[in-house]
């Protein structure tokens, strides 16, 4: 009887003096995860603008009923089995390569602005191209006419 | 001596690296990195960028539009069936569009491309109307 006694006495002193000890938080795993979660980050944060071409459209509204004075130059639909349309500047047939000299020796008040009057079939890579052409050449406002549908 | 002995006792101790700077500056870089994160969405189909010489650059934001081969549209990767799902979706988030990164295929047809254009500057309650860029590819 005693000794159980003298042996509850004891195991309430230990409990005493464990409980007296501080509690520590473990930091070691803590760091690991925030560690890995850094490290996610960082690889999968994108710094590098995008690159691309601005497309400068008119305000939205009414159409101007004048003509337009800038450059304009129509694409055709490419025929089947062909990737480009054939292009019309101002009223002549242009090659591509021919192109960048036209806007360079183009009148000074005609180079403000190009208009790009493209039919539906053409293909985006060749428009992106005639723009690429036309910012080399300086121009910077770039529009595009479309096709007004009831 | 002895005292010497104490001393190199208690050094010997906590002669580990001091956590908590570390740490703090580890937590810092970790709350820059998840603000500054812009994750990359790719969309449902893939997209062949055309090549360009000339080319402008934009910050990498949310809400790319990518317009595929086959005249599917999708935002990041919700794909939009129609173009007026495009356009609703284009007024919700307008606040958090300044200009809008059209990401065509090389192969889109200039059609689809256009109506899109045309779709969102409409949309756009902006007197100068919305801006709207045309992604190049990446490669020089």
């Amino acid at each position: 009887m005693q000794a159980q006694a003298g042996e509850a006495k004891l195991s309430l002193l230990a409990t005493k003096i464990r409980e007296r000890k501080p509690p520590t938080l473990s930091m070691a795993p803590m760091i690991d995860c925030v560690f890995l979660l850094l490290i996610f980050f960082m690889v999968s944060t994108t710094f590098s603008p995008i690159p691309g071409l601005r497309v400068q459209l008119p305000p939205p509204g009414k159409p101007s009923p004048d003509k337009p004075k800038g450059l304009t130059v129509r694409i055709a639909n490419p025929e089947p089995g062909d990737d480009r349309g054939t292009m019309v500047l101002n009223d002549e047939v242009v090659q591509v390569d021919e192109m960048f000299n036209r806007f360079i020796n183009a009148p000074e008040e005609a180079t403000s602005m190009l208009i790009i009057q493209s039919e539906r079939e053409v293909l985006h890579e060749q428009i992106v191209q005639v723009m690429d052409i036309a910012k080399q050449a300086g121009i910077d406002k770039i529009g595009f006419a479309v096709v007004a549908r009831d | 001596m002895a005292l010497n002995l104490s001393r190199r006792k208690k050094t010997g101790d906590d002669d580990d690296i001091p956590m908590a700077p570390m740490i703090d500056c580890v937590f810092l870089l970790l709350i820059f990195f998840m603000v500054s994160a812009v994750m990359r969405v790719p969309p449902p189909f893939t997209v062949t960028l055309p090549d360009s010489a000339t080319k402008h650059e934009f910050t990498r934001k949310k809400y790319n539009l990518f317009i595929s081969g086959d005249g599917r549209i999708s935002i990041d990767d919700q794909e939009m069936l129609t173009l007026e799902d495009m356009e609703l979706f284009l007024a919700a988030h307008e606040n958090q569009i300044s200009t809008l990164i059209i990401k065509a295929d090389k192969r889109a047809k200039h059609g689809d491309v256009i109506d899109v254009v045309e779709r969102a500057k409409q949309r756009s309650s902006k007197t100068e109307g919305l801006e709207i860029a045309f992604a190049v590819s990446e490669e020089d």
